[in-house]
């Protein structure tokens, strides 16, 4: 069975301005009087305690009639026949109008809104000044806390909609609505995150304990991030700096069962009282994992280590500011050495066995291969109010990346063995700046125009294999988007040039062996253009409705990977023989997001997307696998084609109970190559996850609070929309489906002044055995066994002791 | 009262900051014209030859795997080994690293460190011939580099050849250490 959109995208716009028009349209007339004596009565309560609300005011628009409801919340008018505008008002709670025809005795009965659910979504407007109009999703606060000590791609999983790339236990790339890589932009903090995205297996090179929230920006948002946000963008955002005096701290601790991994990650942060607009923070995280074990048995070499730090220090006055920020992430990840295999054939049994033909027992040790990684960002931005006009924000960012990959192999020269150097030694030196103005609201209007610079070089060490050539990439944008809201509708425009420019240097070699360097430039001028609304028919319903237009320039590693890292062959597109140079890629996004909120018991959130890529670039198998010196390796090659992705998100919970929570999250992706009119290779196959909550009931003294129970389950389909002849396109079959038990209970201890969160979680707890289609690792071996993750979260006030202590 | 000017001043300064400092940034030109190099530290094995002169005299035959580019790139030549029936050969095997100038002899290397490599031949089917490793390391294990290749009757197959690269753990099987080499050549016996 295969997927459709209720109608076209183009039928489904007009159904949709419809409804909304018509929900407007309804204007009234005056009336003439006829018999005046006509009753209308009702009662006024509360939208989410049913309670009786005494004393509302009941004003008839027209007549400027004008009553009190009683002790019971009831009220009575008698009016003349005809349509009227009846608007009631009560302190604390948000004014609602019905419009009214009367032709007979009327009972109609008022359930107002508490203001804090207006406060609520005055928030979101508050944000919505900033963030785009797409449909986003968070993850922050206990949802958060539940992922602490996971990679930051596989924490975002938890977002319907998000999947990842995966290689191995410890390596996730961020997937969202099936794109992933050159078109996800990460933004850590603030900048954009430059790493070496060149492999699948290079995970970004943030710490996860840095945010304190994440959210995913779920379709196109170029026109404010660049070209390579066609897919989506992942904001990891820290807390903002302490504005309060005093001293705070915050210690995390993870250990899980399954690979023995060990995390913690602290912060500390002030504000000092003499100087009220000084403001700093520190944080650190040290994380190493051992062997990871499947199943029946330990995967090799699987182990991983993380160290982290950064530093942050603010001066904020009402009308300028100034952050400087530093980074570093250091990590090293054991490859897995199944696929370092020899000839085809020992290819295609590798690939065959249900289990690797090495295993090992537990340790931490790292062997080789593994990979080496360094991330350093530092960061410098401020703001100024311009007048009463709107707020200058500046952001200069310089990023290093430095990734070394060893590979199983030693040298055989016994004086390069012991210098231990790596085969793979790359350099990638990123600067990054941006001058952003926001204007303030002007007749509705809201918005700001920006420009954008990257600066970006690429290099490998003296003795380094080459993979990725030398390059260096610059990028030159300027953007303007403008929102217009007025009352439940927000509309939004904008528009982006990017000048684009990539001077690339490759070491090549010809057929008799010589070296040489092949030159070449690409320079492109790519726009992005972005249209949306939304509208809140209700104070519980939002529709919002994205579309959005990007040309993407293809990056380096797209046209000119070539080699061998991790025991794995890659080759760019622009090195095929035949193929000539990689295009730009267009891409056409529309999505229509519903959501249901603020509700008592059911709350969700539905999208529907569609998005349509001319010359879409992606990776495939290269069948028969390429040979080497050292045998046949799994092979990778780039491609191009035309692609259309549509798909369907959904997430909602439902209070079954005062103190059971249900929850469910599904997402499906269908992605065509209208090119070759079939499937499109490696898309995330159907989801869906369901979980039940339990809040244990406590006083407000006592020793346990906020305890909880959850239950729940994660099922994953077979993959079953693939390529024709797929024996021909990849070297296995898609794996099959895949159901997974998760349980869950955690408490806030309050020992003393300071609480404790204490957490302990149970994955897989059926110890299944499966692969997963995304993961590269599934050739070879399966997906990690049952693990159970105690996770301690310790804030600390130290303020009180600072001054009781002096 | 000059309270609102200061702030306006140093308001004003730290705009002028910004924008310099997001200028000069964004028009920071990437000084270092450097060129990519030959990855002259970089081992390569581009060549593997093994030769074969009948003990009873008469022409050598010899078998070449040739990759000059490197992995990927234009796809190796592999020769076939033509052999002849009921022969004994004494096998040579030759590897080289003819990307570097000037060529790297690999197994005059390996020669030297005799005792941290082995030479694994597998024949498929396991009659198509018969090798035995004639020269030893010091430790008395054998290492390939000669060998004694003897066929019988007449067959087709392939012939693999395996150097297992085996720092301080070689103990005369092939499973310790890692693969270095690993081709296989058609090979007929006629």
């Amino acid at each position: 069975m295969s997927f459709r959109f209720p109608g076209t995208p183009g039928t489904g716009w007009l159904g949709v301005w419809l409804l909304l028009l018509l929900s407007i349209a309804r204007l009234s007339h005056a009336q003439t009087l006829v018999d005046c004596a006509l009753s209308l009565s009702g009662r006024v309560a509360d939208h989410e305690s049913r309670a009786d609300l005494a004393g509302a005011t009941v004003v008839v628009l027209e007549t400027q009639q004008a009553t009190q409801t009683d002790a019971a919340g009831n009220f009575h008018l008698h009016l003349c026949p005809g349509l009227y505008h009846v608007q009631v008002t009560f302190l604390g709670y948000e004014t609602e109008t019905a419009e009214l025809r009367l032709e007979r005795a009327v009972v109609r009965n008022f359930q107002l809104h508490p203001s804090a659910v207006l406060l609520r979504g005055a928030t979101v407007r508050g944000q919505r000044g900033l963030a785009p109009t797409q449909p986003t999703a968070t993850l922050s606060g206990q949802a958060l806390q539940q992922t602490r000590g996971q990679a930051l791609g596989e924490a975002l999983q938890k977002l319907s909609g998000v999947t990842a790339i995966q290689t191995g236990p410890s390596i996730f790339k961020p997937m969202i609505h099936g794109l992933h890589s050159n078109r996800l932009t990460i933004l850590n903090n603030g900048v954009r995150q430059e790493g070496q995205q060149w492999g699948q297996e290079h995970g970004p090179e943030i710490d996860p304990f840095i945010a304190s929230r994440l959210t995913v920006v779920k379709g196109a948002a170029s026109v404010r991030y660049g070209s390579d946000a066609i897919g989506g963008v992942v904001l990891v955002e820290p807390k903002p700096l302490r504005d309060s005096a005093g001293t705070g701290a915050e210690l995390n601790l993870v250990g899980m069962s399954n690979n023995g991994l060990g995390a913690a990650s602290g912060a500390v942060e002030g504000n000092l009282r003499q100087v009220p607009a000084l403001s700093w923070r520190v944080q650190g995280t040290a994380k190493r994992a051992g062997t990871m074990r499947a199943p029946g048995y330990y995967l090799k070499n699987s182990g991983f280590q993380e160290y982290d730090f950064s530093a942050a220090a603010g001066w904020r006055r009402e009308n300028y500011g100034l952050e400087a920020f530093y980074s570093q992430y250091n990590t090293q990840i054991g490859i897995l050495p199944a696929a370092h295999v020899g000839s085809p054939t020992d290819l295609e049994l590798a690939i065959a066995r249900t289990r690797p033909l090495e295993t090992s027992g537990f340790n931490y040790d790292i062997a080789r291969a593994y990979q080496d990684v360094r991330h350093d960002v530092a960061k410098l931005t401020g703001f100024v109010q311009t007048g009463a006009a709107g707020r200058l924000t500046a952001t200069v960012a310089q990023q290093t990346d430095f990734r070394d990959e060893y590979d199983k192999y030693r040298p055989r020269n016994d004086n390069l063995a012991a210098l231990n150097k790596p085969e793979l030694s790359y350099t990638n030196r990123t600067t990054t700046a941006e001058l952003l103005w926001e204007h303030r609201r002007w007749h509705n209007l809201t918005g700001s125009v920006g420009v954008a610079g990257t600066d970006q070089f690429n290099r490998y060490a003296a003795g380094s294999r080459q993979f990725i050539p030398f390059y260096t990439n610059q990028i030159l944008g300027a953007f303007w988007l403008e929102k217009w809201q007025r009352g439940k509708w927000l509309l939004e425009a904008g528009l982006r040039l990017d000048r684009r420019d990539l001077q690339v240097k490759r070491g090549d070699r010809d057929t008799t062996g010589a070296f040489f360097v092949a030159r070449s430039r690409f320079q492109y001028t790519t726009p992005a253009a972005s249209l949306g609304a939304t509208f809140d028919p209700t104070a519980h319903l939002t529709l919002n409705l994205a579309s959005g237009l990007t040309r993407r320039a293809p990056a380096a590693n797209e046209r000119f990977s070539d080699g061998v890292h991790n025991a794995q062959y890659e080759l760019g597109y622009d090195l095929v023989p035949g193929n000539g140079a990689l295009v730009p890629e267009t891409a056409l996004n529309i999505g229509l997001t519903a959501t249901w909120h603020d509700n008592p018991r059911l709350n969700g959130e539905i999208t529907v997307y569609q998005t349509r890529i001319t010359d879409f670039i992606y990776q495939v198998p290269i069948l028969p696998p390429v040979i080497t010196i050292r045998g046949a390796l799994i092979s990778w090659v780039y491609q191009q084609t035309d692609a259309t992705l549509r798909g369907v998100d959904l997430a909602g919970t439902y209070q079954l109970a005062p103190r059971w929570l249900l929850g469910a999250k599904g997402s499906i992706v269908r992605a065509r190559d209208t090119r070759q009119d079939q499937w499109q290779i490696f898309m995330p196959a159907d989801r869906a996850e369901a979980s039940l909550r339990y809040e244990v009931a406590t006083q407000p003294a006592a020793r346990l609070r906020q305890s909880y129970v959850q239950l729940g389950g994660y099922a994953v389909a077979r993959q079953t929309r693939v390529p024709d002849h797929y024996a021909e396109r990849d070297y296995k079959r898609p794996p099959a489906g895949y159901a997974l038990l998760g349980l869950e209970a955690g408490t806030t201890l309050h020992w003393g002044r300071q609480p404790l969160e204490v957490s302990l979680a149970g994955a897989n707890l059926l110890n299944q055995r499966y692969r997963d289609y995304l993961n590269r690792y599934r050739y070879f071996a399966d997906e990690m066994g049952r693990n159970v993750t105690l996770r301690v979260r310790v804030p600390l006030e130290l303020r009180r002791r600072a001054a009781s202590g002096r | 009262m000059h309270t609102p000017h200061k702030n306006t001043l140093s308001r004003l300064a730290l705009l002028a900051l910004l924008a310099t400092t997001t200028l000069f940034g964004a028009c920071k030109k990437d000084n270092d014209k450097d060129d990519p190099t030959p990855d002259d530290d970089n081992e390569q094995i581009t060549t593997v030859t093994y030769t074969l002169t009948p003990t009873s005299g008469g022409t050598p035959v010899s078998v070449t795997y040739k990759d000059l580019d490197g992995d990927g790139g234009t796809a190796p030549t592999i020769g076939t080994l033509a052999l002849t029936a009921n022969t004994t050969y004494t096998g040579v095997l030759t590897l080289l690293d003819e990307t570097k100038n000037p060529v790297v002899n690999t197994s005059a290397e390996i020669q030297e460190e005799a005792d941290e490599h082995l030479f694994v031949f597998t024949p498929t089917p396991a009659n198509l011939v018969q090798i035995t490793r004639t020269d030893k390391d010091k430790n008395n294990l054998e290492v390939g580099l000669q060998t004694r290749l003897v066929t019988t009757s007449a067959a087709s197959g392939t012939l693999k050849i395996t150097l297992r690269h085996q720092p301080g753990v070689k103990n005369g099987t092939e499973t310790p250490g890692d693969t270095d080499v690993e081709v296989t050549f058609p090979t007929t016996v006629r």
